[in-house]
């Protein structure tokens, strides 16, 4: 346990997106997410912990493409987190809002209660055909049916590096730990570190007079903050 | 059975002739007592206009200065106002128990013509609706002044006839039975009752009709005044419970105001008519209001302290935990809390100083409540879609709110003591019925009471 | 108002008594009928926990809906029995006595039946231990009282215990009486009889205290009575999802309920006075006095659902109004709400306004049937679109469509109710022997000129 508790966040450079999708492979890859087969795609079940919003603004020529990707925000004051009757989910001392497989009776409370539409149920038991299930992270637990998940910023990569910093006896470095996403943009969209450390490059880009928050009308204090795209 | 705890200096009076004759016997009698009153009351009112005159010569275009007087506008409305519907009730669950209330409360009609006039100055303040929030919906044109004024006028006037007609009989037993100018003044006011059947049965009915449409009206009148000229002003905020909880709160009111009449009609005269009995029940009825009260608050508050959002979160601090604290709570003890901690233990809800009290306490818990929703409102009144970001300091009164507080509702007991003295204080017509409908007999061992029900 | 009607003690044993001493043929056809349909929504059920709530027709933004929805109307239902019974015992109503007990069997049913959805509705129904009822001594790990799941169970727990009470307390006489009949001929009932009669003999000292429980338990029941509702309505309230989130929807809802729940009780005594031959005892007055009530709840209601649609758009924010749009204007909602909004409202209430209807029947059994149709779909109406509406930030806009497991599931809860009521009328009477005798003796009548009205007695 650090002195100060960490509280980890991301900032979303929308202006460095290109929509190629290598977040959402990574995560799936990352987390043992189920495979979004056609079935479950036109079921509406689909299973998307980071997914890539695209909108479209005026018409063509002058038509404009805007990516965007939202994964699940880290609120600080979160709406999923009192209404859980289980403590399924709630706010680790580090700031993420951990979402305990284990307890998850899955009452779907937290998804209706979620503004960003971040949370996924699992309707049914999915375990990955034969030779795919070779790929499972062996971190991460494969959801049984019935229960929720959503993004955890990669809780197992944040626990290894800490695991990893306590054995050698030194603080964490700013930007040691990578979530799956932010290791593998290729063009920096995410910055992942701890919003507690005014110095570390997040609390740094947090600042920038882009940011702002996701239906920040809410006032749900999320972790994630994204910074806006400026057109030339 | 009953008998044992009646109270013993309490003697009922038994036949009809006992009834008219002292009813009317102590109608005539005008004491020491009313002229002081009368006096005193007067005296406050004129206070009262002079207060309303200086607000008036400072104009209407500061918004803020004008939340007292809509404090106690709402505070008349809410209480005056809908304390007829107790009389009207008895006649929806056939209650006998209510009928020497009726007339105490249904005197409080009269003062309605106040509670209209006092709405007049309040419409220039209301903005228009266009860009904000509003019931309205920038439609039809017109709203909501036109609906307000026709809505609290249409709400008065029916308060008005019901008055009347429910005294016709009444009227007809003092142009028989009255001395000096009072035949005179009972011909004039009901001219053509005669008593007949036909008479009586169109009485009846038309009782009925009115009083349901008193009822609706009153619920109308309520909820879009509340609307209109507190929540609608301060952006941001939609609780949907709010007018039902206008109206509960008036209902509240008019109970309260009830008791309170009651108790003085008890000490002034009318000790044989109003017993125990009344006080209890209306007592019991103070009580469950109180606790609806605290349900709908409640029901309020819980989902907007949960929702946690900041619009919300302003709300709540505007009109509860803000600057208003103090008035919250010490209107929420008034109304709410004395009610409940004291009328549930049977000694004190069995008494008439109990209910009495309490009444007392629910009138000033309600006039804090007005205050602190209306007080609010006004102050932080500005035509916006966007929610408030900053809740403005409290808003405290100056002298010409003060001289309006206290004048404005004397006005009110004014016009109530006028009306005692235009018709007999307690139902004369409603008595004698209920000495028909109500008789005691022998039950297996003890005595019990046979009430009639006609269909 | 009141059945003037003279009956002796005796026969109103033997007629009450009825559907105790004798079992038709119909009564086995019915309950086999009835079991076999809660054997087709087992065997629903059966499947979806065996497979997952995919069998289910919900999807990623209409996480609840038909289970949710029967959830609540139940609940709703269940609001008849305190309804009936402790208002009317408070405000003594004369006629009430045979209404109260069949009310009170159908809020614990009702309650009972409700209480199983949101566990049926659950991911993991197996682990809903951790949920209702907190076991975990060892591990320290509580369930979270924030969370308005946990103001359900205890809600209905406490109601269900009270409405459980107030049954056994009021029947204990009745009890009494199966005893007596029972002693010599029937030894299997008559050691149930008397072992749940507690050694009733009547004495004035029993009947004093009983009469003082009921009333107590009429008084303490009431604020049970509104906070369940309030409960179920605040599981919707406090989320944040548009047109949920009302301030309104506590006194809403629990007029709803009462307004669902006087309707369900009409239509039971419509059916128990056909089909247990009542005629002497649920007579038109009755339905006459439950029409007049039903009527002002009804209004009340109306008074609520208008100010809860109007300020929905109140503050013109697109989320709301998009689900006003969803309701009003998209199939199939816009058609729900047609349904809904005739159903419950616009064709029973006019209809009860006269006093021919409200005197007949049949026409309150198809009034009454009809407004828990629309209550049904009211509460449909209110958890689904709220849903379903085009999210900000989200691109699978699911539609929501009911599968046949749920349809299965729900319609057997009906069936469920339905055998539980007729199996209790099996062993107990549906209205109260005691009551009834009572209100024999107290009503009276008064000589005015030449007519005479009817009275009562009443110590006061």
């Amino acid at each position: 346990m650090p002195e100060r508790p960490h509280r980890w966040g991301m900032t979303v450079d929308i202006d460095r997106c290109t929509g190629c999708q290598a977040c959402t492979v990574a995560c799936w890859a990352e987390n043992n997410i189920t495979i979004n087969t056609q079935d479950i795609v036109n079921e509406r079940r689909g299973y998307y912990w980071i997914r890539i919003e695209r909108y479209w603004e005026g018409e063509s020529p002058a038509l404009k493409v805007r990516f965007f990707p939202v994964l699940w925000q880290q609120c600080a004051n979160a709406p999923c987190e009192p209404v859980c009757p289980v403590y399924a989910t709630h706010r680790s001392v580090d700031g993420i809002n951990i979402q305990v497989y284990n307890r998850c009776v899955g009452t779907r409370y937290c998804a209706n209660n979620c503004p960003y539409n971040a949370r996924f149920f699992n309707f049914w038991e999915r375990w990955p055909p034969e030779p795919m299930n070779n790929y499972l992270n062996p971190d991460v637990t494969v959801r049984s049916k019935g229960i929720m998940e959503k993004c955890s910023f990669c809780v197992q990569r944040i626990r290894r590096t800490e695991r990893q910093a306590a054995r050698e006896g030194r603080e964490l470095r700013d930007g040691e730990v990578q979530p799956a996403c932010v290791q593998t943009c290729p063009t920096g969209v995410f910055t992942f570190g701890d919003l507690a450390d005014p110095n570390s490059q997040v609390s740094q880009l947090a600042q920038d007079p882009r940011h702002y928050r996701l239906l920040g009308h809410l006032g749900t204090d999320t972790s994630v903050i994204y910074l806006k795209r400026i057109d030339p | 059975m009953r008998r044992d705890r009646e109270q013993p200096n309490e003697v009922r009076v038994t036949t009809p002739e006992e009834i008219t004759g002292d009813v009317l016997r102590r109608y005539q009698a005008v004491g020491r007592g009313y002229w002081i009153a009368a006096a005193v009351t007067a005296a406050l009112f004129l206070v009262g206009v002079m207060g309303l005159a200086f607000r008036l010569a400072g104009g209407t275009q500061d918004q803020a200065a004008w939340g007292y007087y809509a404090a106690t506008f709402a505070y008349l409305l809410t209480t005056v106002q809908s304390a007829p519907l107790v009389s009207m009730g008895l006649l929806f669950t056939k209650a006998h128990l209510q009928r020497p209330i009726s007339r105490s409360s249904l005197l409080f009609a009269f003062p309605g013509l106040l509670v209209f006039l006092l709405f007049i100055p309040l419409l220039p303040l209301i903005p228009p609706t266009k860009g904000r929030n509003s019931l309205w919906f920038e439609w039809p044109v017109g709203a909501p002044h036109v609906f307000d004024t026709l809505a609290l006028g249409f709400l008065v006037l029916s308060g008005l006839v019901y008055l009347w007609m429910a005294s016709w009989p009444d009227l007809l037993t003092v142009r028989t039975h009255g001395r000096g100018w009072r035949p005179r003044l009972a011909g004039f006011l009901a001219p053509h009752w005669q008593g007949t059947q036909g008479q009586w049965r169109v009485l009846k009915k038309a009782l009925v009709f009115l009083g349901a449409l008193y009822f609706v009206a009153l619920v109308f009148t309520n909820s879009i005044l509340s609307s209109d000229l507190s929540m609608s002003l301060v952006p941001g905020w939609q609780s949907a419970i709010y007018p039902p909880y206008h109206v509960l709160t008036a209902l509240q009111g008019g109970v309260a105001a009830t008791i309170v009449a009651m108790g003085i009609w008890r000490w002034t005269g009318f000790r044989s008519y109003l017993l125990f009995d009344h006080f209890w029940a209306l007592g019991k009825l103070l009580l469950t209001l109180s606790l609806l009260g605290i349900y709908f608050w409640w029901s309020e508050f819980i989902v907007y302290w949960y929702g946690r959002t900041p619009r919300e979160q302003m709300v709540l601090q505007l009109v509860m935990v803000g600057p208003y604290l103090p008035v919250f709570l010490s209107a929420f003890f008034f109304s709410f809390l004395v009610p409940l901690l004291s009328l549930i233990w049977n000694r004190v809800r069995q008494s008439i100083l109990g209910p009495f009290l309490v009444a007392c306490s629910v009138l000033l818990g309600l006039y804090l409540d007005r205050i602190r929703l209306y007080v609010t409102a006004f102050a932080a009144a500005q035509v916006s879609e966007h929610p408030i970001e900053q809740v403005p300091a409290a808003h405290l009164p100056d002298g010409a709110d003060i001289m309006m507080m206290v004048g404005l509702p004397a006005g009110a007991i004014l016009l109530y003591l006028v009306a005692s003295r235009l018709v007999p204080g307690i139902s004369i017509w409603e008595l004698k019925e209920s000495l028909l409908l109500r008789k005691a007999r022998r039950f297996v061992q003890g005595y019990a009471v046979t009430l009639g029900k006609p269909e | 108002m009141q059945d003037r009607r003279k009956l002796t003690d005796s026969k109103i044993n033997e007629d009450l008594l009825r559907s105790v001493d004798h079992t038709p043929r119909a009564f086995w056809i019915v309950a086999g009928f009835l079991t076999l349909w809660i054997g087709g929504g087992l065997f629903a059920l059966g499947n979806m926990l065996f497979w997952g709530l995919g069998v289910t027709g919900l999807n990623r933004p209409v996480m609840w809906a038909f289970f949710v929805t029967n959830f609540v109307f139940w609940v709703g239902i269940s609001h008849a029995g305190v309804m009936i019974s402790s208002i009317l015992r408070l405000t003594h109503a004369e006629w009430r006595r045979p209404v109260t007990r069949a009310a009170e069997v159908l809020t614990v049913f009702a309650l009972s039946t409700a209480a199983l959805m949101p566990i049926i509705h659950a991911g993991r129904p197996w682990r809903v231990i951790y949920w209702a009822l907190p076991y975990d001594f060892n591990r320290g790990v509580w369930p979270s009282i924030r969370s308005p799941l946990i103001w359900d169970p205890a809600a209905i727990a406490t109601y269900l215990t009270g409405a459980a009470l107030f049954i056994y307390t009021t029947m204990l006489p009745d009890l009494a009486v199966l005893r007596d009949r029972a002693w010599g001929k029937r030894p299997l009932r008559f050691w149930l009889y008397a072992i749940l009669s507690l050694g009733w003999r009547g004495s004035s000292r029993q009947w004093k205290l009983q009469a003082l429980a009921g009333i107590l338990l009429s008084a303490v029941i009431l604020p049970v009575f509104v906070s369940v509702h309030s409960i179920v309505s605040w599981d919707f309230a406090v989320a944040l999802v548009p047109a949920w989130h009302a301030t309104i929807f506590a006194p809403y809802f629990v007029l709803g309920a009462i307004h669902s729940g006087v309707s369900a009780v009409v239509t039971l005594m419509a059916l128990m006075r056909r089909f247990f031959h009542l005629e002497d005892y649920i007579t038109p007055d009755h339905f006459d006095a439950l029409g007049r009530l039903l009527i002002a709840v009804a209004l009340g209601w109306f008074y609520f659902f208008f100010i809860d649609f109007i300020f929905g758009l109140y503050s013109r924010e697109s989320a709301e109004v998009a689900v006003m749009e969803l309701r009003l204007f998209k199939a199939p909602y816009n058609i729900l709400f047609i349904i809904f909004i005739f159903t419950a409202f616009l064709i029973p209430v006019p209809l009860w306004f006269m006093r021919r209807v409200r005197r007949s029947v049949l026409l309150m059994f198809i009034t009454t049937i009809l407004v828990n149709i629309g209550m049904w779909l009211e509460r449909f109406i209110i958890i689904v679109p709220g849903l379903q509406y085009k999210q900000p930030l989200d691109f699978t806009w699911g539609e929501y469509s009911v599968s046949i497991t749920e349809l299965a599931i729900v319609s057997s809860t009906f069936a469920v109710v339905s055998l539980g009521i007729l199996l209790f009328s099996k062993l107990f009477p549906l209205v109260p022997l005691s009551d009834q005798k009572e209100g024999q003796r107290l009503q009276d009548e008064i000589e005015i000129g030449k007519r005479s009205v009817p009275a009562v007695i009443r110590e006061e």
